[in-house]
């Protein structure tokens, strides 16, 4: 019993011991910026990875000139004329002095829009990145992705087939 | 300490029940692998930072492990039992088929448990590859994701199997109950991955809720084949439901506070995956038990109905959502309706089905 409980805890400082510097998340990347002007105030967006591309997920950070003491926002998404997404601006889990989205992905290909309204100790000002150029999706066509991962339900579906046809003598 | 888990020959001297131990191992490893998904769903939505070995990941593999092994430690002990020519006892786990030929002698629903946690490594794989390709996004529903989750309901449901062998005894009649209630609750993931399909007007993801809540609720129903069973399944959900409502945020932010991560702006706290659990389940547990004389499809319709009907009304009153568009509401509750009548129907023949894998002695509690 004593030996159990000793593997046990050895099991679990190991697990601990190797969870905790496993826990250094990556930084925060930027390899290509764009600006925009959002009323009285200049904002840098800059982007984890470049050209974008539909569904691989990348960091944006969103930098207002002066920081972001005072002010708030919100980030709307467009894919062509269609609102896609949005919500307010969030400091960037990975780096808190700026607003981000992190390891997000969009979700299309074709021609995006981001508009951001912000509100601070200038006054309210709306601005827009527009045409941001998100190209086709990497990787195997999305059929065969889905084919790949629903095997396991088609293995089910077979394996209830066989215990139907083998029990349906016997359930009424 | 000394702990019988093969397949053999009945000892006087035992007080633990012949195949309780290497179940409770099989459901407890899907429970961890449970508790490792609420907490990493609410991990993504409230703080954010991810890595391959925070500790919900850990829960979802050790869940799976743990299940996998114990599944693996009975077919190489019910092999070494059979090769030696003892006499194998299908309390555990079923009765025994041939893998390779007659290579490994396997209990059927710790051969279906092992499959599933196999199948978890070999999804894992994919996953990896995917992640590197697309990056490290927290998409719930991205197709390696659906992989994994369906891996891990395969397991569930071996679990669910190697309790139905043992329904005339009482700790076969709860760990059906566990069993069940732990794979629907996993299930109302899983449906996400519904999102991809188009459905028009209908919210698939509603729809599809609605269809495997009155499946699996029907399926432990006819396997214990008596009053109160589609309750107890229900009751089990319920209290998952529950005690996840406090234990997601609350894990979710000791854990930030312990590697010094902030909460994210704006995080909301509402518990994601227990929040996916129709709380109207108890609802349609007592209207199946109520209308048990009539035929499968009837309360399965009304089962559906009520889940699909309410699923908007939990949104509104938890998130503070908008009432969807009537047209969709509409569509989405007559899917429902037709669904929940297949689900009922599919489910009462699946409990009938997990009823022949006991040894046949037979319906003690009919």
């Amino acid at each position: 019993m004593r030996k159990t409980l000793l593997g046990l805890l050895g099991t679990a400082a190991l697990l601990f011991g190797l969870t905790t510097p496993a826990l250094a998340f990556e930084p925060v990347n930027v390899v290509h910026t764009e600006k925009v002007k959002a009323g009285p105030y200049d904002l840098t967006i800059g982007f984890s990875t470049w050209p974008v591309k539909a569904m691989q997920s990348l960091d944006f950070t969103f930098v207002p000139e002066n920081g972001l003491e005072g002010k708030k926002g919100t980030l709307t998404l467009f894919r062509g004329d269609v609102e896609s997404d949005g919500g307010p601006l969030a400091r960037h889990p990975r780096k808190r002095d700026v607003w981000g989205l992190d390891v997000f992905a969009l979700p299309e290909p074709g021609a995006w829009t981001m508009r951001f309204d912000i509100d601070g100790p200038a006054g309210a000002g709306t601005g827009e990145l527009k045409n941001l150029q998100v190209m086709e999706q990497p990787g195997p066509p999305m059929g065969l992705s889905w084919a790949i991962s629903t095997f396991p339900l088609f293995g089910l579906i077979a394996l209830i087939v066989v215990a139907w046809r083998r029990t349906r003598a016997t359930v009424a | 300490m000394t702990v019988h888990i093969t397949a053999t020959e009945a000892s006087p001297a035992r007080t633990v029940p012949r195949g309780l131990v290497p179940a409770s191992v099989v459901v407890g490893g899907t429970l961890i692998s449970l508790i490792g998904l609420t907490w990493d769903i609410q991990w993504h939505s409230d703080v954010g930072p991810d890595t391959f070995f925070t500790l919900p990941h850990l829960f979802l593999y050790a869940g799976s492990a743990i299940s996998g092994l114990a599944s693996l430690a009975v077919v190489l002990l019910t092999t070494a039992n059979s090769k030696r020519g003892k006499a194998i006892d299908p309390v555990v786990g079923g009765r025994a088929v041939g893998v390779f030929g007659r290579t490994f002698a396997a209990p059927v629903g710790y051969l279906v448990s092992g499959i599933g946690a196999a199948l978890f490594l070999v999804y894992g794989l994919w996953d990896q590859w995917w992640h590197g390709l697309y990056g490290f996004d927290a998409v719930i529903d991205s197709p390696p994701h659906i992989g994994l989750l369906l891996s891990i309901s395969i397991t569930m449901v071996g679990a669910v199997m190697v309790f139905a062998v043992a329904r005339d005894q009482r700790w076969g009649t709860y760990g059906i109950a566990a069993a069940a209630g732990t794979l629907l609750a996993f299930s109302m993931v899983t449906v996400l991955g519904l999102r991809a399909v188009p459905g028009g007007a209908v919210n698939t993801v509603n729809a599809g809720s609605a269809f495997f809540s009155v499946m699996i609720l029907f399926m432990g129903a006819y396997v214990l084949n008596r009053r109160g069973g589609a309750l107890a399944v229900g009751v089990v959900v319920a209290v998952l439901q529950a005690v996840f409502w406090w234990f997601s945020p609350w894990a979710t932010e000791v854990y930030a506070d312990a590697t010094g991560l902030p909460l994210r702006d704006y995080a909301d706290g509402i518990p994601g995956l227990p929040n996916m659990i129709p709380m109207s389940l108890l609802l349609v547990a007592v209207a199946v038990e109520l209308l048990r004389g009539l035929p499968a499809w009837i309360p399965g319709a009304v089962g559906g109905v009520i889940i699909t009907a309410c699923a908007p009304l939990q949104r509104m009153l938890v998130q503070g959502s908008d009432f969807p568009a009537l047209e969709r509401y509409v569509a989405t509750v007559v899917a429902g309706a037709v669904l929940g009548a297949l689900a009922g129907m599919l489910g009462r023949r699946y409990g009938h089905m997990l009823r022949h894998l006991a040894p046949a002695k037979d319906d003690s509690h009919a």
